[in-house]
């Protein structure tokens, strides 16, 4: 990919891929290191429900909050370093796997009653 | 030669899933009440959907993306939200109104209380959903739909007055409101969104590369086209029978005496085993639609292709919806009327996710060579002002016209 992109443009609310091709989010907020002044690095993307309250309008933060929760790092919210992207194009590719990544959790638990029928 | 078969079986498939119960409620009750007056909403529609189909299913086909992935990474997550909810409130009438349709016709065939029907029915959709893969489900509904032709068939045979349909082709400017409601109306049912979502999914789910988009065009102009005749086929057949009887079909099951009036009971079976068809496979489209726009804003894995526990969340998310749908069904409500409001607030919403589809479409950075064309440009945007007219009115339209009591 261009070593130069529009991080909104190109980069915030798409899908998240691991390198199965499996979904495993979407970026729903990044996070970056660096004081002001001096240079600015992308730190790690967000992914997770919990990361929706703070970017809705002030006054339905707190309804947000409330339908999606809060920003718990881990549970509701994960992190995925920026290191483990592999490229942005079409999707946002990442070197491993979602369940090494901590990516996978909710989609497991919800996996066992499925799996366990007929045709599941 | 195996190719060409394919791409036909495809078309066919989309012909008959051309048709659900919104088609079928607004079409047969427009030939009743205004004959042929109404015919030229029909084409409107037509055109629409294929317009908005094409599109969507070509921005899929190139950038990977459905509508639910494009409408989040364009409008952001707010903007998306409002879309998702509004939408997801629409699908899930249609979702309702659609498993009550289904219940209707199994009650014509078999004699016993709605309400189980209604749980049969849905039932039976999950199961078939279950246990068989994407195509089947596309082609099984979209074949055994094609027994609606039964009801062009049955216009044709009743000597359609082509004088009054060659007059129904131009609107009528002093009309009452009714008569635009059912202009609103019938151009809506051929416009419901969860049409596109679901084609534009399956896409992906297919796999479409560029070197679909020729598919893609054919399902547009002839899946559509061939369709829109099956509609065409519902409003003529019910203003030869209908109108002069002064026949009102306020229930779904008088739809199905077309078929009779002209055939008798080969008609008549025809005709309930087209529209079980038609309407489950609707039921099965509209909550994929939801399930899809779900997983697809919240970014999780999604398909039909993976098993069902290979997408827990989106299998529960489709699970989910089947029973909400059947929740509000048994509150009672009129599938009839239920169909009517899903039909009208469908438009409603339509502006939001027609427009995200018609930015990328025209972007070039995302679509490359494959960007819109001169006649996409200029129908796509002409589309985007009827879709704003008609979403408009379509409101002070349902008030005003007591939801199309008169």
């Amino acid at each position: 990919m261009e070593d130069r992109f529009e991080l909104v443009y190109r980069l915030l609310d798409d899908q998240v891929v691991d390198v199965d091709g499996r979904r495993c989010g979407r970026v729903d907020d990044v996070e970056l290191i660096g004081a002001p002044g001096g240079p600015l690095e992308l730190g790690a993307l967000l992914t997770g429900r919990g990361a929706y309250a703070p970017r809705v309008p002030r006054r339905l933060r707190r309804l947000a909050r409330r339908l999606f929760g809060d920003d718990v790092r881990g549970a509701t919210v994960h992190r995925i370093p920026w290191s483990q992207v592999e490229d942005v194009g079409v999707t946002v590719r990442l070197f491993g796997r979602a369940e090494d990544l901590g990516l996978a959790r909710d989609d497991r638990e919800l996996q066992r009653p499925f799996e366990r029928m007929p045709g599941g | 030669m195996k190719a060409i078969l394919q791409i036909a079986l495809g078309i066919i498939a989309a012909i008959g899933g051309f048709v659900d119960i919104g088609d079928l409620v607004f079409n047969t009750q427009a030939g009743a009440t205004f004959g042929y007056d109404l015919v030229w909403a029909v084409p409107i529609g037509v055109v629409g959907i294929g317009i908005y189909a094409e599109m969507c299913g070509r921005v899929a086909a190139v950038t990977k993306r459905p509508v639910f992935d494009v409408i989040r990474m364009r409008m952001g997550l707010s903007i998306g939200l409002v879309v998702l909810v509004a939408s997801l409130f629409v699908n899930l009438l249609t979702v309702a109104a659609e498993i009550g349709g289904v219940a209707i016709v199994l009650q014509l065939f078999f004699d016993a209380p709605f309400t189980l029907f209604a749980l049969l029915g849905a039932l039976a959709l999950v199961a078939i959903i279950w246990f068989t893969p994407f195509e089947g489900i596309e082609r099984l509904f979209g074949y055994v739909g094609l027994t609606l032709f039964v009801f062009v068939a049955v216009a044709l045979h009743e000597g359609p007055d082509w004088h009054e349909f060659g007059r129904g082709l131009v609107p009528d400017a002093k009309s009452s409101s009714l008569y635009w409601y059912f202009v609103i109306g019938l151009i809506s049912a051929a416009l419901m969104p969860y049409e596109v979502y679901f084609y534009s999914s399956g896409a992906v789910e297919e796999g479409w590369t560029p070197s679909d988009l020729l598919v893609n065009r054919l399902n547009a102009v002839i899946g559509y086209g061939i369709g829109g005749l099956l509609s065409l086929g519902l409003m003529v057949a019910s203003a030869q029978l209908f109108e002069p009887a002064g026949i009102e079909p306020d229930h779904l099951g008088t739809v199905a005496l077309l078929g009779q009036l002209s055939y008798g009971e080969t008609g008549l079976v025809l005709g309930l085993l087209g529209m079980l068809f038609a309407i489950g496979g609707a039921a099965v489209d509209a909550c994929f639609a939801g399930a899809y726009s779900v997983a697809q804003f919240a970014g999780w894995e999604w398909g039909k292709y993976r098993r069902p526990s290979g997408a827990p969340r989106f299998t529960l998310a489709w699970l989910v919806f089947f029973a909400l749908g059947l929740t509000i069904l048994m509150t009672g409500i009129d599938p009839v009327e239920l169909t009517e409001y899903s039909v009208v607030l469908s438009v409603v919403a339509l502006p939001l996710t027609y427009f995200p589809i018609l930015l990328i479409a025209r972007d070039r950075t995302y679509m490359g060579e494959h960007v819109n064309g001169p006649i996409a440009r200029v129908l796509g945007w002409l589309y985007f002002v009827v879709i704003l007219v008609v979403a408009a009115a379509a409101i002070p339209l349902l008030l005003a016209t007591n939801g199309g009591g008169g």
